[in-house]
């Protein structure tokens, strides 16, 4: 039969569809992947989001052409969500930047000149010299803000040149902005950061809790797994939890709207339940849990002076202190149904509803969140509440039984968490606060001890020297206190890779903008386009991004996945390693460390950061090689052609020294072979004898637990795991009789975090061009505002314009409204408040007070 | 060029229903419908901006519950009806 070349590519496009859905179609056949069209297909993880779906790239003439759902990835099993499908394009958009800009005036750096193209040379002369001047002051100084987004390679090289090179801790991701509060809820509960279960829960769960989640629109994959399973699965029932009603109310058997703040009061209440109805899994409690409680009225993580701050009794306080089962119970005793309902607004009914399914020991519950838990000013302890409920239960680490924390970047867990890119970690959980584990890090990255700076400064009980001529003092900075630093004068030089934080950050007004625009402040942003944090820095270095390079991803569920650079960059644009290393030429050892330092390592003298860091025997070991698939397809890679060997591979096997060498401090997070990662599918670690973990702590799934024990949370020295008690707090800001309405900000489908990708899709841009103001129509009534109508939303901080929407996807209960983020020309951070959780230092978007009046 | 597969899901007993309005959208064809509620279908449109349109306009109608793509395939280049692989 002789076909036109449509119609082969319209057959292939109905033969890989129905086989994705397990069906046969009369009279066609697959000939996808064939290579006989010209095309090359390869694996790549997705881009966008922390899900970590797999997609097939085709690439024809160095372009792509055309996408696939990867039908073996085991994550999205041959499906796309809709920004999957304009995934290409991303790399297409009409403003990629492709040389460096410099802000010039008659032809030298000027902080309020205008941008003009400078060589990489000149761009990293300049940076080199300001980062060595403000490195001069202190480790804080200086200041990288690095990325979620970042590969695992790039964020191991970032932290390596900040940690160990420049000698500070000013290092964090933007996933402190997501995450943060999740890792700290692990790090309290299980002394090991990342969830216990895996994707496979969602077919394996009776019960479906999402707190705070807006699955349906921010995890389409996942949500259409949940989908099936609550439309096959006899009995399978879904309780949705939020502050307004999203798309998963559609699906939902329990769908509950609270007041904002108060979901801490129902998670104790449905631990008052169990306890009350004797439905705990007592011999699991006396096994494997401690109880304990958590330091109360700890403020609300803003700067010392403000009121909030200064009328809490224990600010920033997360000690803990153990306490019996019984006081436990009488410390949730008061959460009953009737004053949760009270509080949060949700019919008792419904609430009973949802303790139910949680304390019938015959349903298997996966609970899952996002944002909503995590950008909370009690974030942290919100995830350990619902993690005290699973405990209570011992619906936990075994298939269907799952708190699950789900991620919103590609690498928040891979890049940030595991290799550690935040100011108080090192790889593999290791902290900055311990001085051995510093020296252990010392040791793999061949550097003299007492190098890496110690949170306190102080390594074997002295002061670290510093190039100030200043002991080392206290180091960390989190990423909120680094907008602070930079407006008080302290930090003075900021490299923002991989993220928009300009846009990003909250309270944009009083601490982001006047920061960076300070005059003494120099302020560089890699990216591929010219966001609203390139346009506010002084040096913009154009980046090579996402299947223009080499790249390795780690997911929600533990799933490190590789992919081949597919594709070349426009113009002189480089992948963030490429910058990073390259940058790392430009500092010699005698600019930033103190002479005490390089005495003990002499070989080092007068080399620069690049030898000691990269070119150290390790990360340099492996040649130069041409990169192969199985199926003898070849592939470029820039780094290696650059650098002359093989970055890629070395960074991760030196990595690996800190995850799966035999005398690593911290045992769980072992990883495969580098190579192994090119041929599969993602493997989730810890990977033990070449063997992936699905549910860990428990005999049977885990290596690390052994025959007999059962259940081990071996995070923790006494192998059991923490029921921490934390109380209702109301929320930093509530409305008033002047600002009398809830804010709460967040995304949607069509558009992934600030926008900066999927704004340049045009098709993705028009379908939801602006941010609109989502209010119910009763409250619109009320202000004389129509669907349409223009409004400002203000705050005390700021105000922005838009439009109301009163009929749209996402419905407020009467005194909420809720504008999505990913606008530039919209930017709701103006207007939103810079209220931290104290203790994971994660800003709370999610609450603040406004008005809404006509425009 | 510009073609691509979609599996839409819908309730099983309400398919037929879909389908209708499914293929009244330009350049939507229905290619098979199983018992689950899953339905093949194809978009067809070389305007990118109407495809979109399409596409996104998907996801929306009543009665599907989700809508997921599977293949996309995108050229410049218009090949010509002579231009035969096989």
């Amino acid at each position: 039969m002789k076909q036109t070349r449509r119609e082969f590519i319209k057959n292939n496009a109905i033969a890989v569809t129905a086989a994705t859905a397990g069906m046969t179609i009369p009279g066609v056949k697959e000939a996808l992947a064939a290579g006989d069209d010209g095309i090359r297909w390869d694996k790549a993880a997705c881009r966008y989001c922390g899900t970590g779906c797999s997609v097939l790239i085709g690439t024809k003439g160095g372009k792509v052409v055309a996408s696939q759902g990867d039908p073996d990835a085991p994550v999205n099993r041959g499906l796309n969500c809709i920004k999957g499908y304009f995934l290409p394009k991303i790399l297409y958009g009409k403003d990629r930047l492709t040389q460096p800009m410099l802000r010039k005036t008659n032809g030298k750096y000027d902080k309020n000149g205008k941008f003009e193209p400078v060589s990489w040379d000149e761009a990293f002369k300049t940076m080199a010299e300001k980062w060595v001047a403000a490195r001069k002051k202190g480790p804080k100084g200086v200041g990288m803000f690095g990325s979620g987004q970042w590969t695992v390679w790039e964020g191991y090289a970032a932290s390596k040149l900040l940690k160990a090179g420049f000698r500070s801790n000013s290092l964090e991701p933007n996933a402190r902005h997501c995450m943060a509060s999740a890792v700290g809820a692990f790090m309290r509960g299980f002394g090991i950061d990342e969830p216990m279960g895996c994707y496979d829960d969602l077919e394996h769960a009776d019960v479906f809790v999402l707190w705070g989640a807006n699955m349906a629109e921010m995890h389409p994959i996942l949500w259409s797994r949940l989908t099936d399973t609550r439309l096959t699965k006899p009995g399978c029932e879904v309780h949705v939890l939020s502050t307004y009603e999203h798309r998963c109310f559609e699906l939902a058997d329990n769908g509950m709207v609270f007041t904002p703040q108060t979901d801490l009061a129902i998670a104790n209440y449905i631990a008052n339940y169990i306890i009350q109805n004797k439905a705990y899994n007592k011999a699991f409690l006396d096994q494997h849990v401690n109880f304990t409680k958590t330091v109360t009225d700890i403020g609300y993580g803003l700067r010392p002076d403000h009121p909030l701050q200064k009328a809490a009794k224990n600010p920033n306080k997360g000690a803990l202190t153990k306490i019996s089962f019984d006081e436990y119970a009488k410390s949730v005793e008061s959460y009953t149904v009737e004053y949760a309902s009270k509080l949060s607004g949700v019919p008792k009914k419904q609430l009973e509803r949802l303790a139910k399914a949680y304390a019938d020991p015959n349903k298997k519950v996966s609970s899952y969140w996002t944002m909503g838990m995590n950008q909370h000013t009690r974030g942290v302890w919100m995830n350990g509440l619902v993690y005290n409920i699973h405990l209570l239960m011992g619906k936990i680490s075994e298939p269907g039984n799952s708190p699950f924390s789900l991620t919103g970047q590609p690498s928040a867990c891979g890049t940030a968490r595991e290799v550690g890119t935040f100011t108080h970690r090192l790889p593999a959980d290791l902290v900055t606060k311990k001085d051995a584990h510093c020296k252990f890090a010392e040791k793999v990255w061949k550097l003299p001890a007492g190098t890496i700076p110690r949170a306190d400064g102080k390594s074997d009980g002295a002061d670290q020297p510093d190039i100030s001529g200043k002991p080392m003092g206290k180091t960390l900075i989190h990423a909120v206190a680094m907008h602070r630093a930079l407006k008080d004068g302290v930090m003075n030089t900021f490299w923002v890779m991989c993220n928009n934080n300009m846009q990003a950050a909250a309270n944009m007004n009083e601490e982001s903008w006047p920061g960076w625009r300070a005059p003494d402040n120099f302020v560089t942003v890699s990216d591929p386009y010219p966001t609203v944090s390139a346009q506010a820095a002084d040096l913009v270095l154009p980046t090579a991004m996402w299947i223009e390079k080499e790249g390795a991803y780690g997911n929600a569920e533990r799933r490190t996945q590789f992919w081949r650079q597919q594709t070349g960059a426009p113009g002189e644009a480089k992948s963030d390693l490429w910058q990073l290393m390259e940058f790392s030429k430009y500092v010699k050892v005698e600019d930033v460390w103190p002479e005490e330092l390089i005495a003990k390592s002499p070989e080092y003298k007068g080399k620069t950061l690049y030898d000691v860091l990269y070119a150290n025997g390790q990360v340099d070991k492996f040649p130069k090689t041409q990169v192969t698939d199985d199926r003898g397809n070849t592939y470029q890679n820039d780094e290696m052609d650059h650098f002359g060997y093989y970055v890629q591979k070395g960074l991760f096997e030196e990595y690996r020294m800190f995850n799966s060498a035999d005398n690593i401090p911290k045992k769980g997070h072992e990883m495969a072979e580098f190579e192994a990662y090119h041929k599969a599918r993602g493997i989730r670690w810890p990977v033990v004898n070449g063997k992936e973990t699905l549910w860990r702590f428990r005999e049977g799934y885990d290596p690390h637990v052994a025959k007999g024990e059962g259940v081990k949370f071996y995070g923790k020295p006494d192998g059991k795991a923490n029921i921490i008690f934390g109380p209702y707090e109301p929320a930093a800001e509530s409305p008033d009789k002047e600002y009398d309405m809830w804010l709460c900000t967040g995304r949607v489908l069509e558009h992934w975090h600030s926008g900066s990708m999927t704004q340049r899709v045009p098709e993705l841009h028009r379908a939801v061009p602006d941010a609109v103001v989502f209010m119910h129509p009763k409250d619109a009534k009320k202000r004389r505002l129509r669907n349409g109508s223009k409004v400002k939303v203000v705050s005390r901080r700021g105000e922005i314009e838009s439009v109301v929407e009163t009929r749209g996807r996402n419905r407020p209960p009467e005194g909420l409204v809720f504008v999505p983020w990913f606008d530039a020309g919209r930017l709701i951070n103006k207007v939103t408040l810079d209220a931290t959780d104290p203790l994971s230092k994660e800003t709370d978007y999610k609450k603040c007070a406004v008005k809404i009046v006509k425009a | 060029m510009n073609i691509c597969g979609v599996l839409v899901h819908a309730r099983p007993d309400n398919t037929e229903a879909v389908k209708e309005r499914l293929v009244q959208l330009a350049g939507v064809e229905v290619h098979g419908i199983n018992e689950d509620g899953r339905m093949v279908v194809t978009l067809e449109e070389d305007d990118e901006g109407r495809m979109a349109d399409t596409l996104l306009g998907l996801q929306q109608l009543e009665g599907v519950i989700s809508a997921s793509m599977i293949y996309h395939h995108s050229e410049e280049d218009e090949a010509t009806p002579e231009e035969v692989i096989q």
